[in-house]
C-alpha cells in the first residue's frame, strides 16, 4: 500500500518536461525515430546493390580514364583508352558485328515470337502443349544450349545436319566456320532458345484483350483480316514496341554464344561482340582500361536506347485505342 | 522433408488424375471450336470450312514450331548414349546402337561428376536463400514501409536495371579478390541478393497486400523485421514461390562469375566445369565428343526436371511477369 502511494507521489511530482518542438535537434529526432527503422531494412539490399551493380558501374567509369598496370589504376590519361580502343582494328570489327548482331536479331528473331503468340492465341486445342513445348528451351541454361548447338552445327560432312541436308541435296555446309554464316547462325540459336518465352508474353498481352471489342468489330461487318489489323495488332502494339527494344538492349548483350561457339569470336573476328571483347581485353590481354572503355562505350549506347524507349513508351496510351472504323464503299 | 515428399507425390498423382486418353480427348476436342468466344476468330468463323483449313494451318504451324524446338534437346538425348564413331556415321542414323546405361554411369565416375552437382545445389539455396530475403527486405521497405529517401535508391535500381552487370565485370572482380573471396560461394549467393527484376516483381506483390495488416502487426508490437518474416513473406507464396523458381535456374545456369571466381576444380558449378571441359576438349585422354554430349545431358536433367514440376507456375508467371532470361 505504501509503495504504491509513493509511487503515485513520484510521478505526480515528476515536472513535465518541456519540449521544444520547432528546435532542430528535435525534429532531427523524430525524423530519425521515424525513418530509422525503414532505413536499417533497407540496408543490407542497398549494401549488396552497390557492391554489386552501382560501385562496378562507377569504378569501371573511373577505370576507362587511367592507365592500368594488372587491375590497378596507375596514372590519369584521360581519354587515351578510348582513342587507343578505337584505333584498334579488331574494336571496330567487334562494333560492326554487334550492328549485325541486331539486324539478323531483328531480321530473324523479332517476327517469329509474334507470329508464334497470335497463333497461340488462337488456338483451342493441345494449348498447354505449345506452351511448355515453346517454352522449354528458356529454361536449359545458355552455356548448355550454345555448347549442344556448336556440336549440332558441327561441319563435318558425316554430321548430323549435313547429313540431313544431304537428304535435299544440299551441302555439306562448313556452318560456323562459315565467316558469313556465324553471326546468322548464332542468332538463330538465340532465336530458338528465346522465342518460345518472348510468344507467350505477347499471348498474355493478347489475352487482355477484351472479346467484346471483337463482337462490336463483327456486328460493324469488320471480316477476320479486319479485326486482327483493327483490334489485335493495335493492343499489340505497346507490347511490340517494349520487346523491340528490349530484345536490341539484350542482343548488344550477346557474350557467351560467340565465345562457346565461335571458340572466341572467330573465324578470324567474324563474330566477336563488343561485350565479348570487354572480357578479352580484360581476362585474356589483362588490359583491363581497354576493358573498362568498352565497357562504358555499351554502356552509353545502351543508355541512349532506353531513352529512345521511354519517349516512345510514353507515346503509347494515346496509340493504344484506336476505333474500327468500317471503310466506306468508294463512289 | 516430409511434408516436401508428399507433396511430390500429390502432385504427380495430380497429374494422372486429370489424365484423358487421346482418343477421348479427340472426341471431346470437336466441341471445343464450337464453344470458342475468344480470339479474333471464334465459333461463329468456325461454322465456315475456310475458316477450319485455317485453323488447322495453325494447328500445323505450331507442331512444327514445337517439333523444332524439341528435336535438338531430343538429338542431345540420343547422341550421348552414341559412342565417338557413331556420331559421324555414314549412313547416319538418329538412334544410338544401344541405351546402354553403363556409359553414363563411366562419364559420371570418370569426372566424379557427383561434387559438380553438390557444389551447384550449395550454389543455388544459397542463391534463392538471398535473393528471396535480400530483394524481399529492400522491395519491403520501398513498398511499405517508405522511409525517407526510398526514391532515390529504387531510382538507382531501375538505372542499374538497364545497364548490364557484365559491362563492369573488372571492377566487381577486383573488388570480390580484394575480400579473398576468390573459391568462395559468398559472392555467387549475394550477387542475387541485388537483382532489380526480382526486387521489382516483390514490390509490385508487396503493394497489393492490405495496408491494414502491417497497422495491425504495428499496434501489437511488432518489428518490422518481424512483419516482413512472419506476416509479408508467409501471405507472399505466389511470388516467393516465382522468384525462387527463376533464381534457382539463373543460378543454374549462372557462368561468367562463377567461371571467374570459382578457380578450385573442386569447387566448380557444373556450368563451369562443362565449359572447361569443352574448351579443353582432347587434352583429356579418352574423353571424346561423344561423352561431351553425355555430359551435357546429365548437366541439362535437373532443369528439366524442375520445370516439368513446376510448368505451369513458370509459364505463367513468364505472361504475367513479361520476363524473358
Amino acid at each position: 500500500m505504501k509503495l504504491i502511494l509513493m509511487k503515485k507521489e513520484k510521478s505526480v511530482k515528476k515536472p513535465e518536461k518541456v519540449v521544444d518542438r520547432s528546435s532542430i535537434s528535435y525534429r532531427a529526432k523524430i525524423f530519425i525515430k521515424k525513418n530509422l527503422a525503414g532505413w536499417l531494412i533497407m540496408l543490407p539490399g542497398v549494401a549488396l546493390f552497390s557492391f554489386f551493380v552501382w560501385a562496378p558501374l562507377v569504378q569501371n567509369i573511373s577505370l576507362s580514364f587511367y592507365r592500368t598496370v594488372g587491375f590497378e589504376r596507375a596514372e590519369f590519361v584521360g581519354f587515351a583508352n578510348y582513342v587507343r580502343v578505337f584505333g584498334d582494328p579488331i574494336f571496330i570489327q567487334a562494333f560492326k558485328n554487334t550492328f549485325k548482331y541486331v539486324l539478323y536479331s531483328l531480321a530473324i528473331g523479332f517476327i517469329i515470337p509474334i507470329f508464334l503468340g497470335l497463333l497461340l492465341s488462337e488456338v483451342v486445342h493441345f494449348k498447354s502443349l505449345f506452351r511448355i513445348g515453346l517454352y522449354f528451351p528458356s529454361i536449359i541454361s545458355g552455356i548448355a544450349v550454345v555448347i549442344m548447338w556448336s556440336y549440332l552445327f558441327n561441319p563435318n560432312p558425316g554430321a548430323v545436319l549435313n547429313a540431313a541436308a544431304r537428304i535435299f541435296r544440299l551441302g555439306p555446309f562448313k556452318f560456323l566456320d562459315n565467316p558469313k554464316a556465324s553471326i546468322p547462325l548464332i542468332v538463330l540459336t538465340m532465336t530458338w532458345r528465346g522465342m518460345g518465352a518472348t510468344a507467350l508474353i505477347y499471348l498474355s498481352a493478347l489475352q487482355n484483350v477484351d472479346t467484346a471489342q471483337y463482337e462490336a468489330a463483327r456486328i460493324d461487318g469488320a471480316n477476320a483480316w479486319q479485326r486482327m489489323r483493327h483490334i489485335t495488332l493495335p493492343h499489340l502494339r505497346p507490347t511490340v514496341r517494349m520487346l523491340f527494344i528490349l530484345q536490341i538492349i539484350s542482343v548488344f548483350q550477346v557474350f557467351y554464344e560467340p565465345l562457346v561457339m565461335t571458340k572466341g569470336g572467330g573465324p578470324n573476328g567474324a563474330s566477336v561482340s563488343l561485350l565479348l571483347l570487354s572480357y578479352q581485353y580484360a581476362f585474356q590481354k589483362f588490359d583491363a582500361s581497354a576493358s573498362a572503355a568498352v565497357g562504358v562505350i555499351l554502356s552509353f549506347i545502351i543508355i541512349a536506347l532506353t531513352v529512345v524507349y521511354l519517349r516512345l513508351s510514353a507515346r503509347r496510351d494515346k496509340d493504344l485505342i484506336r476505333p474500327f472504323r468500317p471503310r466506306r464503299a468508294k463512289r | 522433408m516430409k511434408t516436401i515428399i508428399l507433396n511430390f507425390f500429390g502432385r504427380v498423382k495430380a497429374k494422372f488424375k486429370g489424365y484423358r486418353s487421346l482418343p477421348d480427348r479427340i472426341k471431346r476436342s470437336g466441341h471445343r471450336l464450337k464453344e470458342k468466344t475468344t480470339g479474333v476468330l471464334n465459333y461463329s468463323d468456325y461454322k465456315r470450312p475456310i475458316f477450319k483449313l485455317v485453323y488447322t494451318l495453325i494447328l500445323l504451324t505450331l507442331f512444327i514450331a514445337v517439333l523444332t524446338v524439341l528435336l535438338p534437346p531430343l538429338w542431345l538425348f540420343v547422341s550421348s548414349f552414341k559412342d565417338a564413331a557413331e556420331l559421324e556415321s555414314v549412313p547416319y542414323s538418329f538412334w544410338p546402337d544401344s541405351f546402354d546405361l553403363k556409359k553414363l554411369g563411366e562419364v559420371w565416375r570418370m569426372l566424379d561428376f557427383g561434387k559438380y552437382y553438390s557444389n551447384t545445389f550449395i550454389v543455388a539455396v544459397g542463391a534463392v536463400a538471398s535473393s528471396v530475403v535480400f530483394n524481399g527486405l529492400l522491395a519491403y521497405a520501398f513498398a511499405v514501409i517508405k522511409p525517407k529517401g526510398w526514391r532515390f535508391f529504387y531510382a538507382l535500381v531501375l538505372a542499374g536495371y538497364m545497364i548490364p552487370a557484365i559491362t563492369s565485370i573488372v571492377p566487381l572482380y577486383k573488388s570480390i579478390v580484394d575480400l579473398g573471396f576468390i573459391n568462395s560461394f559468398l559472392p555467387l549467393w549475394f550477387v542475387f541478393g541485388a537483382n532489380a527484376f526480382y526486387l521489382i516483381m516483390f514490390k509490385s506483390y508487396f503493394e497489393l497486400l492490405p495496408k491494414a495488416l502491417f497497422e495491425a502487426a504495428r499496434i501489437d508490437g511488432a518489428s518490422d523485421a518481424e512483419i516482413f518474416f512472419k506476416i509479408v513473406l508467409p501471405l507472399s507464396k505466389p511470388v516467393v514461390g516465382v522468384v525462387s523458381i527463376f533464381t534457382m535456374t539463373a543460378a543454374w545456369s549462372d557462368f561468367l562469375l562463377p567461371y571467374l571466381i570459382l578457380m578450385d576444380d573442386k569447387m566448380m558449378t557444373v556450368m563451369v566445369k562443362i565449359y572447361n571441359i569443352q574448351a579443353t576438349m582432347g587434352t583429356i585422354t579418352g574423353f571424346g565428343p561423344d561423352k561431351l554430349l553425355m555430359v551435357l545431358t546429365i548437366s541439362i536433367l535437373p532443369q528439366i526436371l524442375l520445370f516439368i514440376f513446376f510448368q505451369r507456375r513458370i509459364t505463367g508467371s513468364v505472361a504475367t511477369a513479361g520476363l524473358k532470361d
